[in-house]
Protein backbone atom coordinates (compact mmCIF):
# COMPACT_ATOMS: atom_id res chain seq x y z
CA UNK A 1 0.00 0.00 0.00
CA UNK A 2 2.55 2.64 1.13
CA UNK A 3 5.99 2.46 -0.87
CA UNK A 4 8.29 4.88 -0.33
CA UNK A 5 11.00 5.88 -2.42
CA UNK A 6 14.29 5.82 -0.20
CA UNK A 7 13.79 9.14 2.05
CA UNK A 8 16.25 11.77 1.35
CA UNK A 9 15.79 13.31 4.86
CA UNK A 10 14.99 11.38 8.28
CA UNK A 11 11.13 11.04 8.78
CA UNK A 12 11.51 8.82 11.76
CA UNK A 13 8.97 5.66 11.30
CA UNK A 14 6.83 5.01 8.83
CA UNK A 15 2.98 5.80 8.83
CA UNK A 16 2.26 2.26 9.44
CA UNK A 17 4.27 1.77 11.95
CA UNK A 18 2.79 5.01 14.03
CA UNK A 19 -0.72 3.69 13.30
CA UNK A 20 -0.17 0.04 14.78
CA UNK A 21 1.30 2.28 17.59
CA UNK A 22 -1.22 4.86 18.47
CA UNK A 23 -3.93 2.09 17.89
CA UNK A 24 -2.35 -0.40 20.39
CA UNK A 25 -1.96 3.14 22.29
CA UNK A 26 -5.65 3.83 21.96
CA UNK A 27 -6.67 0.27 23.04
CA UNK A 28 -4.87 0.04 25.83
CA UNK A 29 -6.23 3.63 27.34
CA UNK A 30 -9.60 2.42 26.56
CA UNK A 31 -8.69 -1.03 28.37
CA UNK A 32 -7.12 1.12 31.28
CA UNK A 33 -10.06 3.61 31.55
CA UNK A 34 -12.88 0.74 31.29
CA UNK A 35 -11.78 -1.92 33.53
CA UNK A 36 -9.50 -0.35 35.92
CA UNK A 37 -10.29 3.84 36.34
CA UNK A 38 -7.10 4.24 35.61
CA UNK A 39 -7.16 7.17 33.78
CA UNK A 40 -8.31 9.52 36.59
CA UNK A 41 -5.55 12.09 36.46
CA UNK A 42 -5.44 11.95 32.99
CA UNK A 43 -8.80 13.56 32.45
CA UNK A 44 -8.87 15.65 35.34
CA UNK A 45 -6.02 17.56 33.58
CA UNK A 46 -7.28 17.43 30.17
CA UNK A 47 -10.69 19.07 31.65
CA UNK A 48 -9.04 21.23 33.50
CA UNK A 49 -7.09 21.92 30.39
CA UNK A 50 -10.03 22.59 28.03
CA UNK A 51 -12.43 24.49 30.99
CA UNK A 52 -11.33 27.52 29.72
CA UNK A 53 -12.65 27.12 25.73
CA UNK A 54 -15.69 25.51 27.33
CA UNK A 55 -16.79 28.23 29.49
CA UNK A 56 -16.34 30.71 25.90
CA UNK A 57 -18.09 28.44 24.08
CA UNK A 58 -21.50 28.18 27.18
CA UNK A 59 -21.25 31.89 26.91
CA UNK A 60 -24.10 32.00 23.75
CA UNK A 61 -25.89 30.13 25.53
CA UNK A 62 -26.66 31.39 28.67
CA UNK A 63 -26.75 35.17 26.81
CA UNK A 64 -29.82 33.79 25.19
CA UNK A 65 -31.49 32.79 28.43
CA UNK A 66 -30.69 35.74 30.24
CA UNK A 67 -31.81 37.60 27.57
CA UNK A 68 -35.29 35.25 27.78
CA UNK A 69 -35.36 35.80 31.74
CA UNK A 70 -35.46 39.58 31.89
CA UNK A 71 -37.88 39.80 29.03
CA UNK A 72 -40.04 36.73 30.37
CA UNK A 73 -43.40 38.07 30.70
CA UNK A 74 -45.19 38.91 34.18
CA UNK A 75 -48.30 37.38 33.10
CA UNK A 76 -46.03 34.09 33.08
CA UNK A 77 -44.39 34.93 36.66
CA UNK A 78 -47.87 35.80 38.67
CA UNK A 79 -48.96 32.43 37.20
CA UNK A 80 -46.06 30.33 38.28
CA UNK A 81 -45.78 32.83 41.92
CA UNK A 82 -50.04 31.64 42.33
CA UNK A 83 -48.98 28.13 41.30
CA UNK A 84 -45.87 27.55 43.72
CA UNK A 85 -48.04 29.55 46.60
CA UNK A 86 -50.87 26.74 46.09
CA UNK A 87 -47.90 23.81 46.04
CA UNK A 88 -46.49 25.36 49.41
CA UNK A 89 -49.84 25.23 51.22
CA UNK A 90 -50.22 22.46 49.74
CA UNK A 91 -47.15 20.63 51.02
CA UNK A 92 -46.91 22.43 54.18
CA UNK A 93 -49.08 20.27 56.30
CA UNK A 94 -46.81 16.79 54.64
CA UNK A 95 -43.44 18.87 55.23
CA UNK A 96 -45.02 19.38 59.25
CA UNK A 97 -46.30 15.85 59.37
CA UNK A 98 -42.34 14.40 57.78
CA UNK A 99 -41.29 16.82 60.96
CA UNK A 100 -42.81 15.17 63.92
CA UNK A 101 -42.34 11.80 62.07
CA UNK A 102 -38.61 13.20 61.77
CA UNK A 103 -38.60 14.02 65.51
CA UNK A 104 -39.92 10.48 66.39
CA UNK A 105 -36.85 8.90 64.52
CA UNK A 106 -34.42 10.77 65.55
CA UNK A 107 -36.03 10.46 69.12
CA UNK A 108 -36.23 6.30 68.26
CA UNK A 109 -32.15 6.45 66.96
CA UNK A 110 -30.86 8.19 69.83
CA UNK A 111 -32.49 5.94 71.94
CA UNK A 112 -31.01 2.67 70.42
CA UNK A 113 -28.02 5.11 69.67
CA UNK A 114 -27.57 4.36 66.17
CA UNK A 115 -26.82 6.60 63.54
CA UNK A 116 -27.96 8.38 61.16
CA UNK A 117 -27.16 6.49 57.82
CA UNK A 118 -27.92 9.62 55.68
CA UNK A 119 -26.25 13.07 56.34
CA UNK A 120 -29.13 15.97 56.08
CA UNK A 121 -27.96 18.27 53.34
CA UNK A 122 -26.95 17.73 49.90
CA UNK A 123 -24.94 19.39 47.18
CA UNK A 124 -27.60 22.05 45.22
CA UNK A 125 -26.00 22.20 41.30
CA UNK A 126 -27.10 23.88 38.24
CA UNK A 127 -27.31 21.57 35.16
CA UNK A 128 -24.69 22.75 32.67
CA UNK A 129 -25.69 20.48 29.69
CA UNK A 130 -26.36 17.45 28.37
CA UNK A 131 -23.09 15.58 27.01
CA UNK A 132 -22.19 15.44 23.80
CA UNK A 133 -22.17 11.65 23.51
CA UNK A 134 -24.71 10.00 21.18
CA UNK A 135 -24.34 6.55 23.07
CA UNK A 136 -25.51 7.48 26.67
CA UNK A 137 -27.48 9.39 28.51
CA UNK A 138 -25.29 11.69 31.14
CA UNK A 139 -25.77 15.38 32.28
CA UNK A 140 -22.74 17.75 33.28
CA UNK A 141 -23.32 19.93 36.64
CA UNK A 142 -21.08 22.40 37.44
CA UNK A 143 -19.62 21.28 40.91
CA UNK A 144 -17.10 19.30 40.87
CA UNK A 145 -14.17 17.70 43.16
CA UNK A 146 -13.43 21.52 44.66
CA UNK A 147 -16.99 21.39 46.28
CA UNK A 148 -16.19 17.60 47.61
CA UNK A 149 -18.90 16.01 44.55
CA UNK A 150 -17.70 12.37 45.27
CA UNK A 151 -18.45 9.67 42.28
CA UNK A 152 -21.40 7.07 43.45
CA UNK A 153 -23.38 10.48 45.14
CA UNK A 154 -27.12 9.98 44.29
CA UNK A 155 -28.78 12.94 42.39
CA UNK A 156 -32.40 14.34 42.47
CA UNK A 157 -34.99 17.13 41.71
CA UNK A 158 -37.68 18.33 42.87
CA UNK A 159 -39.64 15.77 41.51
CA UNK A 160 -37.55 12.28 41.89
CA UNK A 161 -34.12 10.24 41.55
CA UNK A 162 -32.59 11.57 38.06
CA UNK A 163 -29.28 9.56 38.74
CA UNK A 164 -25.73 9.26 40.00
CA UNK A 165 -22.68 10.79 39.85
CA UNK A 166 -20.37 8.56 37.62
CA UNK A 167 -17.31 10.95 37.01
CA UNK A 168 -15.99 13.66 38.85
CA UNK A 169 -13.86 16.54 37.36
CA UNK A 170 -12.33 19.48 39.44
CA UNK A 171 -15.35 21.82 38.58
CA UNK A 172 -17.75 20.00 36.70
CA UNK A 173 -18.65 16.56 37.17
CA UNK A 174 -20.94 14.00 34.89
CA UNK A 175 -24.11 12.75 36.13
CA UNK A 176 -25.77 9.02 34.46
CA UNK A 177 -29.54 8.91 34.51
CA UNK A 178 -31.34 6.68 35.51
CA UNK A 179 -32.76 5.93 31.89
CA UNK A 180 -29.12 4.97 30.69
CA UNK A 181 -29.01 1.36 29.60
CA UNK A 182 -28.37 -0.63 32.63
CA UNK A 183 -28.14 2.10 35.16
CA UNK A 184 -30.07 0.28 37.76
CA UNK A 185 -31.47 1.63 41.20
CA UNK A 186 -33.29 -0.67 43.62
CA UNK A 187 -37.08 0.13 44.00
CA UNK A 188 -40.07 -0.86 45.86
CA UNK A 189 -43.85 -0.34 45.25
CA UNK A 190 -44.80 1.76 47.38
CA UNK A 191 -48.41 0.17 47.70
CA UNK A 192 -47.50 -3.12 48.90
CA UNK A 193 -43.97 -2.89 49.75
CA UNK A 194 -43.01 -5.32 46.72
CA UNK A 195 -38.83 -4.75 46.24
CA UNK A 196 -37.42 -4.83 42.27
CA UNK A 197 -34.82 -3.43 40.75
CA UNK A 198 -35.32 -0.56 38.21
CA UNK A 199 -32.98 -0.68 34.83
CA UNK A 200 -32.75 1.98 32.27
CA UNK A 201 -33.83 1.40 29.28
CA UNK A 202 -31.39 2.99 27.45
CA UNK A 203 -34.44 5.20 25.90
CA UNK A 204 -35.40 8.94 26.68
CA UNK A 205 -38.12 8.76 29.02
CA UNK A 206 -38.44 4.91 30.33
CA UNK A 207 -37.44 2.53 32.10
CA UNK A 208 -37.86 -1.39 32.50
CA UNK A 209 -38.80 -3.36 35.76
CA UNK A 210 -37.09 -6.88 34.64
CA UNK A 211 -37.87 -10.32 36.42
CA UNK A 212 -40.62 -9.32 37.87
CA UNK A 213 -42.17 -13.05 37.67
CA UNK A 214 -45.91 -12.98 35.77
CA UNK A 215 -48.07 -13.16 38.98
CA UNK A 216 -46.51 -10.04 40.56
CA UNK A 217 -48.88 -8.11 42.26
CA UNK A 218 -47.89 -4.44 40.06
CA UNK A 219 -50.34 -2.76 38.29
CA UNK A 220 -50.46 0.25 36.01
CA UNK A 221 -49.79 3.48 38.14
CA UNK A 222 -48.22 2.64 40.26
CA UNK A 223 -45.29 4.69 42.51
CA UNK A 224 -42.19 3.17 42.81
CA UNK A 225 -39.60 4.78 45.15
CA UNK A 226 -36.30 3.73 46.33
CA UNK A 227 -36.18 1.39 48.37
CA UNK A 228 -32.81 1.96 50.39
CA UNK A 229 -31.40 -1.32 50.61
CA UNK A 230 -28.24 -0.56 48.33
CA UNK A 231 -27.11 1.80 51.10
CA UNK A 232 -26.26 4.43 47.96
CA UNK A 233 -30.06 5.74 47.78
CA UNK A 234 -31.83 6.80 50.74
CA UNK A 235 -35.11 4.94 51.21
CA UNK A 236 -38.15 7.00 49.72
CA UNK A 237 -37.15 8.99 47.04
CA UNK A 238 -39.54 8.58 44.18
CA UNK A 239 -38.00 7.10 41.46
CA UNK A 240 -41.06 6.00 38.32
CA UNK A 241 -44.51 5.53 37.91
CA UNK A 242 -45.50 1.99 35.67
CA UNK A 243 -47.33 2.87 32.51
CA UNK A 244 -47.58 -0.41 31.22
CA UNK A 245 -47.40 -3.91 32.38
CA UNK A 246 -47.45 -6.82 30.10
CA UNK A 247 -48.49 -10.47 31.24
CA UNK A 248 -47.95 -12.94 29.10
CA UNK A 249 -48.21 -16.46 30.85
CA UNK A 250 -46.35 -17.72 27.60
CA UNK A 251 -42.68 -15.79 29.17
CA UNK A 252 -41.75 -16.54 32.84
CA UNK A 253 -41.27 -12.99 33.50
CA UNK A 254 -44.26 -9.84 33.35
CA UNK A 255 -42.77 -7.10 31.11
CA UNK A 256 -43.39 -3.66 32.53
CA UNK A 257 -42.35 -0.62 31.70
CA UNK A 258 -42.00 2.69 34.01
CA UNK A 259 -41.84 6.74 33.07
CA UNK A 260 -39.06 8.13 35.26
CA UNK A 261 -40.61 10.57 37.60
CA UNK A 262 -37.89 13.30 37.29
CA UNK A 263 -37.77 15.86 34.56
CA UNK A 264 -34.86 13.41 33.49
CA UNK A 265 -34.76 16.25 30.19
CA UNK A 266 -35.84 19.36 31.85
CA UNK A 267 -34.61 20.69 34.75
CA UNK A 268 -32.01 23.13 35.72
CA UNK A 269 -30.80 22.40 39.36
CA UNK A 270 -30.71 19.04 41.08
CA UNK A 271 -29.31 18.10 44.04
CA UNK A 272 -26.17 15.64 44.83
CA UNK A 273 -27.18 13.95 48.26
CA UNK A 274 -23.96 12.86 50.22
CA UNK A 275 -23.45 9.30 50.38
CA UNK A 276 -24.03 7.55 53.31
CA UNK A 277 -21.99 8.39 56.26
CA UNK A 278 -20.91 5.00 57.32
CA UNK A 279 -22.49 1.94 55.13
CA UNK A 280 -23.12 -1.23 56.28
CA UNK A 281 -20.14 -3.75 55.91
CA UNK A 282 -20.37 -5.60 52.91
CA UNK A 283 -21.21 -9.25 53.15
CA UNK A 284 -18.65 -11.54 52.78
CA UNK A 285 -18.58 -13.29 49.63
CA UNK A 286 -17.79 -17.05 49.85
CA UNK A 287 -14.80 -16.92 48.25
CA UNK A 288 -13.35 -14.50 51.06
CA UNK A 289 -15.02 -17.04 53.84
CA UNK A 290 -13.31 -20.54 52.35
CA UNK A 291 -10.49 -19.74 50.80
CA UNK A 292 -10.40 -22.53 47.67
CA UNK A 293 -8.49 -25.35 48.28
CA UNK A 294 -5.98 -26.68 46.56
CA UNK A 295 -5.93 -29.56 44.54
CA UNK A 296 -3.23 -31.17 46.99
CA UNK A 297 -4.77 -30.15 49.88
CA UNK A 298 -8.19 -31.80 48.64
CA UNK A 299 -6.30 -35.05 47.44
CA UNK A 300 -4.51 -35.25 51.05
CA UNK A 301 -8.22 -34.94 52.53
CA UNK A 302 -9.49 -37.61 50.44
CA UNK A 303 -6.44 -40.06 51.51
CA UNK A 304 -7.09 -39.35 55.38
CA UNK A 305 -9.79 -41.15 56.61
CA UNK B 1 -14.95 12.08 -16.48
CA UNK B 2 -12.49 15.29 -17.14
CA UNK B 3 -8.74 14.78 -16.83
CA UNK B 4 -7.85 15.84 -12.54
CA UNK B 5 -7.33 18.80 -12.04
CA UNK B 6 -3.28 19.00 -10.83
CA UNK B 7 -2.92 22.59 -10.45
CA UNK B 8 -3.23 21.93 -6.56
CA UNK B 9 -0.32 20.13 -6.31
CA UNK B 10 1.95 23.31 -8.30
CA UNK B 11 0.75 25.52 -5.72
CA UNK B 12 1.96 23.25 -3.03
CA UNK B 13 5.26 23.26 -4.86
CA UNK B 14 5.32 27.12 -4.30
CA UNK B 15 3.61 27.83 -1.14
CA UNK B 16 5.32 28.73 2.33
CA UNK B 17 5.08 26.73 5.32
CA UNK B 18 1.81 28.13 7.65
CA UNK B 19 2.83 29.18 11.08
CA UNK B 20 2.27 27.52 14.34
CA UNK B 21 -0.02 29.93 15.25
CA UNK B 22 -2.29 29.49 12.89
CA UNK B 23 -2.45 25.85 13.17
CA UNK B 24 -2.79 26.01 16.88
CA UNK B 25 -6.04 28.59 16.84
CA UNK B 26 -7.50 27.24 13.61
CA UNK B 27 -7.76 23.80 16.37
CA UNK B 28 -8.92 25.81 19.25
CA UNK B 29 -11.41 27.41 17.08
CA UNK B 30 -12.94 23.66 15.94
CA UNK B 31 -12.71 22.78 19.47
CA UNK B 32 -14.66 25.77 20.51
CA UNK B 33 -17.18 25.07 17.92
CA UNK B 34 -17.14 21.51 19.08
CA UNK B 35 -17.71 21.77 22.60
CA UNK B 36 -21.11 24.52 22.15
CA UNK B 37 -24.06 22.67 24.28
CA UNK B 38 -25.16 20.16 21.25
CA UNK B 39 -27.84 18.01 22.36
CA UNK B 40 -30.93 15.97 21.30
CA UNK B 41 -30.91 15.48 17.27
CA UNK B 42 -28.77 18.26 16.52
CA UNK B 43 -25.94 16.40 18.47
CA UNK B 44 -26.18 13.72 15.89
CA UNK B 45 -25.91 16.43 13.31
CA UNK B 46 -22.95 17.43 15.12
CA UNK B 47 -20.24 18.04 12.51
CA UNK B 48 -16.56 16.70 13.36
CA UNK B 49 -15.01 20.39 13.53
CA UNK B 50 -12.02 18.80 14.84
CA UNK B 51 -11.47 15.68 12.59
CA UNK B 52 -11.92 18.29 9.63
CA UNK B 53 -9.07 20.58 10.45
CA UNK B 54 -6.69 18.14 11.43
CA UNK B 55 -6.92 16.46 8.29
CA UNK B 56 -6.65 19.99 6.55
CA UNK B 57 -3.24 20.44 8.30
CA UNK B 58 -2.41 16.71 7.66
CA UNK B 59 -3.03 17.43 3.98
CA UNK B 60 -1.31 20.74 3.85
CA UNK B 61 1.42 20.98 6.92
CA UNK B 62 2.69 17.11 7.19
CA UNK B 63 5.63 17.91 8.92
CA UNK B 64 3.57 19.99 11.84
CA UNK B 65 0.62 17.40 12.51
CA UNK B 66 0.68 13.98 12.33
CA UNK B 67 -0.98 10.43 14.06
CA UNK B 68 0.66 12.07 17.46
CA UNK B 69 -1.26 14.98 17.74
CA UNK B 70 -4.56 13.74 16.76
CA UNK B 71 -4.31 11.45 19.17
CA UNK B 72 -3.83 13.38 21.63
CA UNK B 73 -6.36 15.73 20.43
CA UNK B 74 -8.57 12.46 20.59
CA UNK B 75 -8.44 12.24 24.01
CA UNK B 76 -9.55 15.65 24.53
CA UNK B 77 -12.25 14.93 22.68
CA UNK B 78 -13.33 12.05 24.53
CA UNK B 79 -12.95 13.90 27.79
CA UNK B 80 -14.93 16.50 26.61
CA UNK B 81 -17.74 13.97 25.24
CA UNK B 82 -17.46 11.94 28.43
CA UNK B 83 -16.79 9.26 26.48
CA UNK B 84 -14.09 6.35 27.25
CA UNK B 85 -10.94 7.49 26.90
CA UNK B 86 -9.34 6.12 23.35
CA UNK B 87 -12.30 6.54 21.63
CA UNK B 88 -11.52 9.44 19.47
CA UNK B 89 -8.16 8.94 19.59
CA UNK B 90 -8.28 5.81 17.70
CA UNK B 91 -10.73 7.04 15.34
CA UNK B 92 -8.55 9.96 14.40
CA UNK B 93 -5.22 8.16 14.23
CA UNK B 94 -7.30 5.92 11.87
CA UNK B 95 -8.24 8.86 9.85
CA UNK B 96 -5.02 10.23 9.79
CA UNK B 97 -3.12 7.11 8.63
CA UNK B 98 -5.59 7.15 5.68
CA UNK B 99 -4.99 10.91 4.99
CA UNK B 100 -1.38 10.33 5.03
CA UNK B 101 -1.33 7.67 2.49
CA UNK B 102 -3.61 9.24 0.30
CA UNK B 103 -1.93 12.51 0.61
CA UNK B 104 -0.87 13.05 -2.82
CA UNK B 105 -3.57 11.57 -4.56
CA UNK B 106 -6.06 13.76 -2.81
CA UNK B 107 -3.96 17.32 -3.35
CA UNK B 108 -4.26 16.14 -7.12
CA UNK B 109 -8.22 16.81 -6.80
CA UNK B 110 -10.42 19.20 -7.37
CA UNK B 111 -12.27 20.36 -4.08
CA UNK B 112 -15.58 17.97 -5.41
CA UNK B 113 -12.93 15.41 -5.63
CA UNK B 114 -11.39 16.13 -2.23
CA UNK B 115 -14.98 16.28 -0.58
CA UNK B 116 -15.45 12.74 -1.03
CA UNK B 117 -11.97 11.49 -0.25
CA UNK B 118 -12.78 13.14 2.84
CA UNK B 119 -16.71 11.95 3.63
CA UNK B 120 -14.81 8.69 2.91
CA UNK B 121 -12.39 9.48 6.18
CA UNK B 122 -15.44 10.84 8.08
CA UNK B 123 -16.96 7.35 7.31
CA UNK B 124 -14.24 5.70 8.82
CA UNK B 125 -13.89 7.71 11.61
CA UNK B 126 -17.47 7.56 12.76
CA UNK B 127 -17.85 3.66 12.32
CA UNK B 128 -14.17 3.07 14.59
CA UNK B 129 -16.62 5.55 17.17
CA UNK B 130 -19.88 3.32 16.49
CA UNK B 131 -18.12 0.20 16.53
CA UNK B 132 -16.25 0.27 20.02
CA UNK B 133 -19.52 2.05 21.54
CA UNK B 134 -21.67 -1.02 20.07
CA UNK B 135 -18.81 -3.80 21.53
CA UNK B 136 -18.81 -1.86 24.53
CA UNK B 137 -22.65 -2.90 24.91
CA UNK B 138 -24.50 0.46 23.94
CA UNK B 139 -27.15 0.91 21.62
CA UNK B 140 -27.43 1.82 17.80
CA UNK B 141 -28.00 5.31 17.81
CA UNK B 142 -30.41 5.00 14.85
CA UNK B 143 -29.44 6.11 11.19
CA UNK B 144 -29.30 9.81 11.93
CA UNK B 145 -25.54 9.08 13.47
CA UNK B 146 -24.68 9.16 9.77
CA UNK B 147 -25.82 12.89 9.06
CA UNK B 148 -22.87 13.78 11.05
CA UNK B 149 -20.02 12.46 8.89
CA UNK B 150 -21.64 13.84 5.88
CA UNK B 151 -22.43 16.97 7.46
CA UNK B 152 -18.64 16.74 8.04
CA UNK B 153 -17.47 16.21 4.41
CA UNK B 154 -19.81 19.23 3.27
CA UNK B 155 -17.65 21.59 5.41
CA UNK B 156 -14.87 20.46 3.58
CA UNK B 157 -15.33 23.09 1.22
CA UNK B 158 -15.99 26.19 3.29
CA UNK B 159 -13.03 25.09 5.71
CA UNK B 160 -10.84 25.16 3.00
CA UNK B 161 -11.88 28.77 2.11
CA UNK B 162 -10.52 29.32 5.46
CA UNK B 163 -7.80 27.84 6.32
CA UNK B 164 -6.65 28.36 2.39
CA UNK B 165 -5.86 31.21 2.91
CA UNK B 166 -3.51 31.40 5.09
CA UNK B 167 -1.44 28.76 3.36
CA UNK B 168 -1.96 30.46 -0.54
CA UNK B 169 -1.27 33.61 0.54
CA UNK B 170 2.87 33.79 -0.05
CA UNK B 171 1.46 31.96 -3.39
CA UNK B 172 0.43 35.98 -4.96
CA UNK B 173 3.83 36.85 -4.37
CA UNK B 174 5.99 34.48 -5.78
CA UNK B 175 5.84 34.34 -9.51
Amino acid sequence: MIREPPAFFHRGPSPLARVTFFTLASIAFMIADHRFHALETVRLSLSALSYPIQQVAALPGEGVARFADYFASQDRLLRENRELRAEVLDQSAAAQEAKLLKAEVAHLTAMTSGHSRYAENGIVAEVLYAARNPFTRKIVVDKGLTSSVRAGMPVIDGSGVVGQVTNVNTLTSEVTLVTEKDQSVPVMVVRNGLRAIAVGSGKDGSIDIPFMPVSADVQTGDVFVTSGIDGTYPPGLVVAEVTSVQKNAAYVFAKISAKPAAGVDYYRYVMLLPLPAQGAPAPQTKAEEAPKKTAKERARARRQP
Amino acid sequence: MRPADLTPVARDVMKGPASLGVIFFSLVGAYLLAVLPWSGAWLLARPDFVLLVVVFWVLHEPRAIGQGAAFALGLLMDVSDSMLLGQHALAYVVAVFIVQVFRVRILAFGLAEQTLHVLGVTFVASGVTLLLNLLLGADFPGLAYFVSPVLTALLWAPVNWVLHSSVVRRRRMAP
